[in-house]
């Protein structure tokens, strides 16, 4: 379970303070239920998502995980100059997965297909690959909440339907919170949904009536 | 394959030697024979100084001979340098990990400074062996624990000013080429490349505010206690100023952790 309340965020830019990107946000997520977060750019999803993940701090209010939270997989955590391998053996290490590091390895290698470029550096991939490698990478650790930033639309049709079903075996004890711009890939992967809107966040139970919301707010 | 909990302090070990990991992978192997250049720019520092020592016929500095006095000089301040510049860039090129939230900014830079002295330990290890096969350094040192005390004083005294300047670049970048400068003069007034003990009293205790050039100066007797250091020498103070320093950057680390993991 993952309580947000009452989250205010803003950021500091070289002109001052910010605007209020979240504004008053508070939900709770239950346990094993999907949430797609939705809304037009720049209005805070990625900046909730890093909040959620515990990887940036709110200006106020609080979020509590009463479960284990993957990263945010999205844009960074890979260093591009060092080889796919040496990512991923950074991230078993920091897990704690120093034992079994090997048993890791091979499934992220396996899971992640991209071949003999597992040991070439990051910066020569793909967006493909890289998100390959992340959504694998983050596949090999047993979280309950898994977070992910556009990474699962980035794959081609095919990984898509590999990591949707790799989640529907894992759901019994996992979740996803999820952006994307992909209507297809939020119904795959999510119930609920989540619409930010000017700082705030509208709770709906049937991710349809989010993406409702959403194209409404846009017509208008 | 549930794991459980881990606390604070595991996570913590299990950071640093991931991180320990992959800086060694970078710092050795980033660039062709990176390892190499490690090694040659001390030598180079050493060769070209003996030579101009040399040129102008002087065998012997404060007592010892001058290769021996130039090169351990020499190498005491690389270990402050080299742990202070590593150091104090930990925070900048360590950003893409911050988004595993196991990895705090203190992490990278202590991890980056233990790594550095390290790797000193080896650098200097085989520059000294090497020119004891040539016949400029003596075998056997006549303090090896003043060398040793010495010389960690200046590491912690390194991972201090690294710490300090590791936030501060990150919140005044302008600052970063103010500390890169400050470097070469530090170099000239450490007493590396010429000897304090010539200087008149009354200005080389201005020079001996500046911590490093007192563990140089005590490296240099723990090689021979034959050696004339500056009489005003002081370890104490090394590490007094080693201290304050490294609570300073604690402080600032603690006072602006979430400023540095924000975007």
């Amino acid at each position: 379970m993952i309580c947000v309340g009452d989250v205010y965020k803003r950021y500091q830019t070289p002109h001052g303070v910010g605007r209020w990107v979240l504004c008053g946000v508070s939900f709770t997520i239950p346990p094993r239920l999907s949430v797609g977060l939705i809304g037009a750019n720049g209005e805070g999803k990625s900046t909730l998502l890093r909040i959620i993940g515990g990887v940036d701090e709110p200006n106020k209010g609080r979020v509590k995980r009463l479960c284990r939270v993957s990263w945010p997989m999205g844009s960074g955590g890979l260093e591009p100059t060092l080889t796919g391998r040496q990512n991923a053996k950074f991230v078993c290490r920091i897990h704690g997965h120093e034992n079994d590091l090997a048993d890791r390895l091979s499934f992220i290698q396996d899971f992640a297909e991209i071949g003999n470029a597992f040991d070439a550096p990051v910066n020569t991939y793909s967006s493909g690959m890289r998100s390959r490698l992340q959504f694998a990478m983050s596949l090999a650790f047993n979280f309950d909440v898994y977070i992910s930033d556009e990474v699962t639309s980035a794959g081609d049709a095919r990984f898509r339907r590999k990591t949707a079903n790799a989640f529907k075996t894992i759901a019994k004890q996992s979740s996803v919170i999820m952006v994307s711009h992909a209507e297809g890939t939020l119904k795959d992967f999510c119930e609920a949904g989540i619409w930010l809107h000017q700082g705030k966040a509208y709770w709906f139970d049937q991710i349809d009536d989010a993406l409702k919301a959403y194209k409404e707010s846009i017509a208008a | 394959m549930s794991t459980a909990l881990r606390s604070p302090i595991a996570i913590t070990f299990f950071v640093w030697r991931a991180i320990f990991l992959r800086e060694a992978l970078d710092r050795l192997f980033r660039e062709r024979a990176a390892w190499f250049w490690l090694l040659i720019e001390p030598v180079l520092h050493i060769a070209f100084l003996a030579i101009l020592w040399t040129v102008i016929r002087l065998r012997t500095m404060g007592g010892i001979d001058v290769v021996v006095w130039l090169s351990v000089g020499l190498l005491s301040f690389f270990f402050f340098r080299r742990t202070a510049m590593q150091t104090m860039y930990g925070v900048d090129c360590s950003r893409p990990l911050f988004v595993y939230r196991q990895v705090k900014p203190i992490d990278p830079t202590v991890v980056r400074a233990a790594l550095e002295g390290f790797l000193m330990v080896l650098v200097s290890a085989i520059v000294l062996v090497g020119l004891a096969l040539l016949g400029h350094m003596v075998w056997r040192p006549d303090d090896p624990l003043m060398i040793f005390v010495a010389t960690f004083g200046l590491w912690l005294f390194g991972l201090g000013f690294g710490l300090i300047t590791s936030v501060l670049i990150m919140l005044v970048q302008e600052l970063e080429h103010i500390f890169k400068i400050v470097m070469l003069p530090l170099y000239l007034i450490s007493g590396v490349i010429w000897p304090l003990a010539s200087i008149p009293p009354k200005y080389r205790e201005l020079l001996l505010i500046n911590p490093v050039a007192h563990g140089l100066e005590a490296v240099r007797l723990g090689f021979s206690h034959a050696y004339h250091a500056v009489p005003e020498l002081s370890l104490p103070y090394l590490y007094g100023a080693a201290v304050v320093f490294i609570f300073v950057g604690l402080l600032l680390h603690r006072a602006y952790a979430l400023r540095l993991v924000m975007q």
